[in-house]
């Protein structure tokens, strides 16, 4: 409910159809509610996923992986409605993900992992060793294909869940803290890459490094609370930062807090333009 | 094709289970090898009720997925790779015990045993799916033991259907719990799958 005037007044020239859509969406994890009423679109892009801890970014990210069923409300992905079961498997042929938590098999190697993701989205068999190959190059362990998974560090682990991530060329690619235990230099590499992909996809980033926002998002959804606190570009979140002065040490982090502040702020929920909508054009 | 399902076949640690198997077999060769059970066949009942039961623990642990989130994204529905691979398994364990106790003919001989990897099998699947893959071995660990220590004693005309793993090959009424715990717990675990473990919601 909050989303709308944001989503309307967004500076961007309109959006391209969007790719993913989710109406009224509820979620619920035993007596918590993880996300209340939660309307968004994506488009072709990338849309960073900021907010606190407990806010709801996976409980998102998993719905729209289709791992985890929302409790009420609609998520349409490249036109299909997921709750049919039919049509969850054409979308999921075109669907990306990177749990935040992964387990990998004792055993595989960065190759064989990698394929057997491939398989489970059902790519043609002989597209298969290619595209392995290829997706392990993106992520640049091309020269560890061979190593056995469990033998890598966890940032090169991290880097194998990319892989298996893009492996089949997502339309719509969700990724889960993706930049956590990355070193400096491997994050820029990622942002590249999230750059590459967003140029044809639509890329969902959750993260908690303002960084990787200002660098390589075209939109930022702020999320808490389990609902939708903030919607904008990244430089409308700085601007908003430096004119409602909230604490931090970078445009985005000020951004970030004076927009959860606006949100939390009692006014702003009965309605009165916010600080964030004024600020944010 | 035929490299995703040895893929998946290596995921699942396949190859080790059947290891295993093949393992708890020769050691039920060994445990029934001394018991000189043609002159009493009841000497035969700890083979007949215990290998199974060890085989059935091998299986249910051998289920776990290790990344169950990435699994849940597969675009075909998973019920058929589980009951082929299940199935798949329970039919190894059973011609593979079965074979231990060939010879001369026995109350508690191949088909006991039969019977009983198809119980506990299924008693265990149920479990996976209730429980998860780890604990899996628990219940049937637990009802096995039980009947064994407990059915000495006991008299009266259900001690068949719930006794079935210490019964002799003629009692019809064990097959029958046998195979309806096989039918059940493998339902169940074909629809639902392994219980999620160690994933915080």
């Amino acid at each position: 409910m909050s989303t709308a005037p944001h989503t309307a007044s967004r500076p961007v020239p309109e959006a391209p159809a969007a790719t993913v859509r989710t109406t009224g969406l509820h979620v619920r994890h035993r007596r918590t509610v993880a996300l209340d009423s939660v309307d968004l679109d994506f488009g072709p892009g990338v849309h960073g996923l900021l907010g606190p801890n407990g806010a709801g970014k996976t409980s998102l990210i998993r719905v729209l992986a289709t791992v985890a069923e929302p409790s009420g409300g609609r998520v349409e992905i490249l036109g299909h409605d997921t709750r049919d079961h039919r049509r969850r498997g054409e979308v999921r042929r075109h669907l990306g993900y990177l749990p935040q938590d992964f387990g990998y098999y004792p055993g595989f190697t960065v190759r064989e992992f990698v394929a057997y993701v491939a398989w489970l989205k059902e790519m043609p068999a002989d597209r298969v060793p290619a595209a392995v190959e290829r997706a392990v190059a993106r992520v640049g362990l091309a020269d560890r294909v061979d190593t056995k998974v469990r033998r890598l560090s966890g940032g090169m682990i991290r880097r194998v869940g990319i892989a298996q991530a893009v492996v089949n060329d997502p339309r719509v690619l969700l990724l889960d803290e993706p930049t956590a235990g990355l070193d400096p230099e491997q994050r820029v590499e990622f942002r590249e890459l999230l750059r590459e992909l967003g140029a044809s996809s639509t890329v969902i980033v959750s993260t908690h490094l303002v960084e990787d926002v200002a660098a390589a998002c075209t939109e930022v959804t702020l999320v808490d609370a389990g609902r939708v606190a903030y919607r904008g570009t990244p430089l409308a979140l700085a601007a908003l930062g430096e004119s409602a002065g909230g604490p931090g040490d970078h445009p985005i982090e000020r951004g970030y807090t004076a927009a959860l502040r606006a949100h939390r702020a009692p006014e702003a929920r009965a309605g009165r333009p916010s600080a964030s909508e004024g600020a944010a054009r | 094709m035929t490299h995703g399902f040895l893929l998946y076949a290596r995921a699942r640690t396949v190859p080790r289970t059947v290891l295993v198997l093949v393992a708890t077999a020769a050691l039920a060769v060994l445990g029934a090898r001394n018991l000189n059970a043609y002159l009493d066949p009841t000497r035969q009942v700890p083979v007949v009720a215990l290998a199974p039961l060890f085989a059935a623990a091998v299986i249910g642990t051998s289920l776990h997925s290790a990344s169950e989130e990435l699994d849940r994204t597969a675009v075909r529905p998973w019920w058929r790779r589980r009951l082929v691979h299940l199935l798949a398994l329970t039919g190894c364990a059973a011609l593979l015990l079965a074979a231990t106790v060939l010879g001369p003919s026995s109350p508690f001989g191949p088909s006991a045993m039969i019977r009983n990897t198809l119980g506990c099998t299924g008693l265990t699947a149920g479990a996976v799916a209730v429980l998860g893959t780890r604990l899996s071995w628990l219940p049937v660990f637990g009802y096995v033991s039980a009947v064994y220590v407990g059915s000495a004693s006991a008299r009266g005309t259900l001690v068949p259907v719930w006794a079935w793993p210490v019964q002799p090959a003629g009692q019809h009424v064990a097959w029958v719990t046998a195979v309806v715990l096989l039918v059940a717990g493998t339902a169940l675990y074909v629809v639902r799958g392994a219980r999620p473990e160690g994933r915080r919601d």
